[in-house]
């Protein structure tokens, strides 16, 4: 009992290490005579079927025309097949970098399809377990790349692999199914699902040794410049000095928000209220976005990781990520 | 009020669906139309108006109709078509409804599966045009048909932006031209079998020869001038008079009809065929369209049985070729004629009584006009040759005449067809005059009967074919002579010697189209006509008349001893498996074929590495000269001297296109002393 069971279980590691090694994770898939499988559709049954009636109606009224066109259609059939498993074999696929996205949106993806040789028609690519069954489709010029997107519905935070894609053609006859298992190598981080209504901000609060008063608003007076800074939002940069600092060969100018008057805010797991682990970093999501919107300086604290107080893209793209990679 | 309005935007601007679509009703209009000669009228209007009406809806977007709405209406097609042919069964009334069942299944295509029924409805339906004619039009039209639909179904796989008709109808025709070889060698290779199961007999339609003759049909033949057989000879063709090819022999008549006879004597009392042949033989190749009946219309006189595949011919006792069946397909037989040739009983026997039977009470004055030559005392005794020429003089100086419109006979009273002919009117063609010869011969105690069959050529050959057409069948008549047996008299020829001499066919009253056509210029129209019937003819002996025989020939001529159809089937297994094979074998050249230049790389590279020189995949072979000189200093220096010569010849000026052998040969030795004696300087390569 106990030795069929490891003996299965044997087996079935086994199999998956072929099927792994057969098929490894890749950003850039090249399809070839081994990756591409190829069976007859439900309509390629259903064109033998035909086949056979002509034949027997050729055979019985002693057609030769009938068995003419008989011949005419099995070749074509033939034909079809090997241009079916061509219109796949020689593409290349390639999964452009993929954005991340919030929990329960769907996660965008962007695969370049590049034939070196011919043109390749109604080539397909779809997420091989999503519940949509429909392909989105392209056609290849000869030489040339096409791009198609693809979407699909995250369902939980972190870093997730992108799912396994499947490449699909049914060109030219639509009687043979070619189709290629795509394993792209590329993660996405997932943030978690931003709580929704969004509870209102903790409030603002004074920090130890900051000369920031905390305001509901701010006064929108511009006060200083310094050198724009990656990471700095777009919105703080000063437009009209960079202008006229570029014009001079300087650079973009950000307005110095540290001798500005904003709100900033400590988002505390420990404020969240009483939800699980996942509702609390929900909130702490919709948080940072809510802040972010106010143009407010903000901070993370989580058990055992915190982050200090900052704003701009890079600074929300760091709290977001932690947030989703977070385990206790 | 309100209804769309319908405007055509042209192909180009339609929206993809409404285009695919058109595109796809014009198609199986295409496909449909010819079958609407030989379909009863509403199934065309049925047709037509569900097409159009579809086109409509694709044109104006609106949504298809209701399910129930349709099967009433193919609930009323199925009623209509019992209606039609008392039946739902057999050829006709099949093709009609599935005519029907397609124009309604266009209503529904809802889903890619309903597409897949239209098109492969639509490959069916162009089988059933063969079922009428496999004519080189109907071939050529079928083809677009095929390449129509195709064009469909490739159009309904491309689904990304909008491919053009003419981009997808070239790829459909690709298709299909790369799958043309496996056409040809499929139908050559594939066995032809028999029928599997009896085929209804009313595949047999249109004009030919008849088991019957009534005052008429003949006639209806003579408006006909499709082509009955070809014919071939070895040697001179005979001349056109000589030229009879037997048909039905029609022995029994019952005032209105002949048909052939049912004997009332037992066997030995009857007249056998008994032929005799003399003189040198005619050797001929006879192509022979589908018959109505089961004879086959042989030259005369052809004794040997002709041998045809898959059709028993017997000899009857009235000089006939009969087969089991009517053949529904083209034949092609080689046979061997006689021009001086003498059958039939020599000597009287009782079973010649059959043949001066005569219907009671019919053609009273003809026969009392033939009892009053009887007591003519000059004929008092007279044999049936004597008797004969009489009747043909009579023909000849009594201002009979010849014409293909004689009117009908027997109009008053049916049973006075002949007196009216024989003796008031005077006018007709061949089918009377032979009647009316054998029932007045019949009169004189001499037996008779009408022989019906194709008389004459085509003055002219074609590609080397003489052509018979419909419009040269011919009725005469035969008597039996004491010592010598049947003798053949064509009363015909008495009044209308062209018809036989010149062998010029039967003309009808030309049709209106025909008469305008003709007016235009008759050389040129004949030219044309006789390229045509060339091309029809290659058509017919490379294509229609391929048969078991033909295949059994090849076989044959490629070494097959003694060829049955498991050769056949061998052959066509082997050829396909050595197309699997080379497929394979090609599949497998693809995989492991890359570009030579990677190939050498690769060797160098796996050379360098057993040297413990590392290189990555896309460095030139110029880096890793320079690893070997940074690792192997002076004593590396001739093989990077090598790699330095294998990176100028693929990148260097007038760069080669292969790499040269010589060279990765070259660097092979050189690594592997280098191997061997690790640090010496090779001999060889010399100290600078």
């Amino acid at each position: 009992m106990t030795r069929t069971a490891r003996t299965r279980g044997r087996l079935r590691r086994r199999i998956d290490a072929w099927w792994q090694a057969r098929s490894p994770r890749t950003d850039s898939l090249l399809l070839t005579q081994r990756n591409v499988y190829i069976l007859p559709t439900r309509a390629g049954l259903m064109f033998c079927f035909t086949l056979i009636v002509l034949l027997i109606a050729s055979i019985n009224y002693q057609l030769n025309l009938g068995y003419l066109l008989t011949f005419l259609l099995t070749g074509s059939g033939i034909v079809s097949m090997h241009m079916t498993h061509g219109a796949l074999r020689g593409l290349t696929l390639h999964l452009r970098p993929v954005s991340a996205v919030f929990a329960g949106d769907t996660a965008r993806l962007e695969a370049v399809l590049s034939s070196p040789d011919t043109a390749r028609y109604g080539v397909g690519l779809r997420v091989q377990d999503s519940d949509a069954t429909t392909l989105s489709y392209t056609d290849v010029p000869a030489g040339g790349q096409a791009l198609l997107h693809l979407g699909f519905i995250t369902t939980r935070r972190g870093q997730q692999a992108v799912p396994t894609l499947n490449a699909e053609t049914r060109f030219p006859l639509g009687l043979f199914r070619a189709w290629a298992v795509w394993r792209p190598a590329m993660t996405l981080t997932v943030y978690p699902q931003p709580e929704h209504p969004t509870s209102p901000l903790p409030p603002a609060r004074f920090v130890p040794g900051g000369q920031v008063h905390a305001r509901a608003t701010h006064s929108g007076e511009f006060e200083g410049v310094r050198g724009y800074r990656r990471g700095d939002p777009l919105k703080s940069v000063a437009w009209r000095q960079s202008a006229k600092a570029m014009a001079g060969g300087g650079e973009l100018v950000s307005r110095d928000s540290s001798t500005r008057n904003q709100p900033q805010l400590w988002l505390d797991w420990q404020s969240c209220g009483n939800g699980g682990p996942e509702g609390r970093l929900s909130r702490l999501t919709a948080w940072i976005i809510e802040a972010e919107r106010r143009d407010a300086a903000w901070g993370l604290s989580l058990p055992g990781r915190e982050i200090s107080i900052g704003q701009g893209d890079a600074h929300r793209r760091l709290g977001l990520e932690t947030l989703a990679l977070w385990s206790s | 009020m309100n209804a769309p309005r319908l405007h055509w935007p042209g192909w180009a601007h339609l929206p993809r669906e409404t285009r695919d679509t058109l595109f796809l009703l014009v198609v199986i209009g295409w496909t449909v139309l010819p079958h609407l000669w030989h379909l009863p009228p509403w199934c065309a209007v049925l047709t037509g108006i569900v097409l159009l009406w579809r086109a409509r809806l694709a044109l104006i977007g609106a949504a298809l109709p209701g399910r129930w709405l349709l099967i009433g209406v193919l609930m009323m097609a199925a009623g209509l078509t019992f209606w039609s042919y008392r039946s739902l069964l057999g050829k006709e009334p099949g093709v009609t409804m599935a005519i029907a069942l397609m124009a309604l299944k266009t209503m529904e295509l809802r889903a890619r599966r309903d597409a897949f029924v239209v098109f492969f409805l639509g490959f069916f339906l162009i089988l059933t045009q063969f079922l009428y004619s496999q004519s080189l039009l109907i071939a050529a039209a079928m083809l677009v048909s095929t390449w129509g639909l195709l064009t469909s179904l490739v159009l309904a796989h491309m689904p990304a932006g909008m491919p053009s008709l003419r981009q997808a109808a070239g790829l459909a025709g690709k298709t299909a031209l790369l799958g043309a070889p496996l056409m040809v060698l499929l139908f050559i290779l594939f066995p032809r079998i028999g029928p599997l199961w009896g085929v209804p007999q009313d595949g047999l339609s249109g004009t030919g020869l008849s088991n019957v003759m009534s005052m008429g049909t003949v006639a209806a033949l003579a408006q006909d001038d499709s082509i009955a057989l070809r014919i071939r000879f070895e040697g001179p063709p005979p001349a056109p008079q000589d030229v009879y090819f037997r048909g039905p022999v029609l022995g029994h008549f019952d005032g209105r009809d002949w048909t052939p006879l049912k004997p009332s004597f037992p066997e030995p009392l009857r007249p056998g065929a008994e032929l005799r042949v003399e003189g040198t033989p005619l050797r001929y190749e006879m192509t022979l369209e589908p018959m109505r009946v089961s004879v086959i219309p042989m030259l005369e006189a052809s004794p040997a049985t002709p041998a045809i595949d898959g059709v028993r011919v017997a000899l009857r006792d009235d000089l006939q070729w009969v087969t089991e069946r009517p053949l529904s397909e083209r034949i092609r037989f080689n046979g061997v004629a006689y021009k001086r040739f003498r059958h039939g009983p020599q000597q009287p026997m009782i079973g010649l009584q059959d043949y001066i039977d005569l219907p009671p009470g019919h053609n009273p004055r003809t026969l009392a006009w033939a009892a009053e030559l009887r007591r003519d005392p000059r004929y008092a005794g007279a044999d049936g040759a004597t008797l004969a020429q009489v009747l043909m003089n009579h023909i000849r100086s009594e201002g009979y005449g010849y014409t293909l419109t004689p009117g009908l006979y027997g109009e008053t009273d049916s049973r006075t067809a002949i007196d009216e002919f024989w003796l008031d009117r005077k006018l007709g063609f061949c089918e009377h005059y032979a009647a009316a010869f054998v029932v007045v011969m019949r009169a004189l105690d001499v037996p008779a009967r009408v022989v019906t069959g194709y008389q004459g050529l085509d003055p002219t050959p074609v590609d080397g074919y003489r052509i018979v057409r419909q419009s040269y069948a011919h009725a005469w008549a035969e008597y039996w002579q004491a010592g010598v047996g049947w003798v053949r008299a064509d009363p015909t020829s008495a009044v209308a010697p062209d018809r036989v001499l010149r062998s010029r066919p039967l003309v009808a009253p030309p049709g209106l189209m025909a008469g305008a056509l003709n007016s235009v210029n008759p050389e040129i129209l004949a030219s044309l006509r006789d390229g045509w019937e060339a091309m029809n003819n290659r058509w017919n002996q490379w294509v229609l008349s391929y048969s078991r025989g033909s295949q059994f020939d090849l076989l044959q001529r490629i070494g097959f001893s003694a060829p049955g159809w498991e050769d056949l089937a061998m052959l066509l297994i082997g050829a396909f498996g050595v197309l699997t094979l080379a497929g394979a074998a090609w599949a497998w050249w693809d995989r492991h074929h890359t570009d030579p230049w990677v190939r050498q790389l690769d060797r160098l590279r796996a050379e360098l590495e057993r040297m413990d020189i590392r290189a990555a995949a896309h460095e030139p072979p110029r880096t890793l000269a320079q690893r070997v000189r940074g690792q192997l200093g002076e004593s590396g220096e001739p093989l990077a001297a090598v790699l330095d010569r294998i990176d100028e010849q693929r990148y260097g000026r007038g760069g080669a296109t292969h790499p040269e052998k010589r060279l990765t040969r070259d660097f092979l030795t050189l690594a592997d002393r280098l191997r061997r004696h690790p640090g010496n300087t090779p001999t060889g390569s010399g100290t600078r």
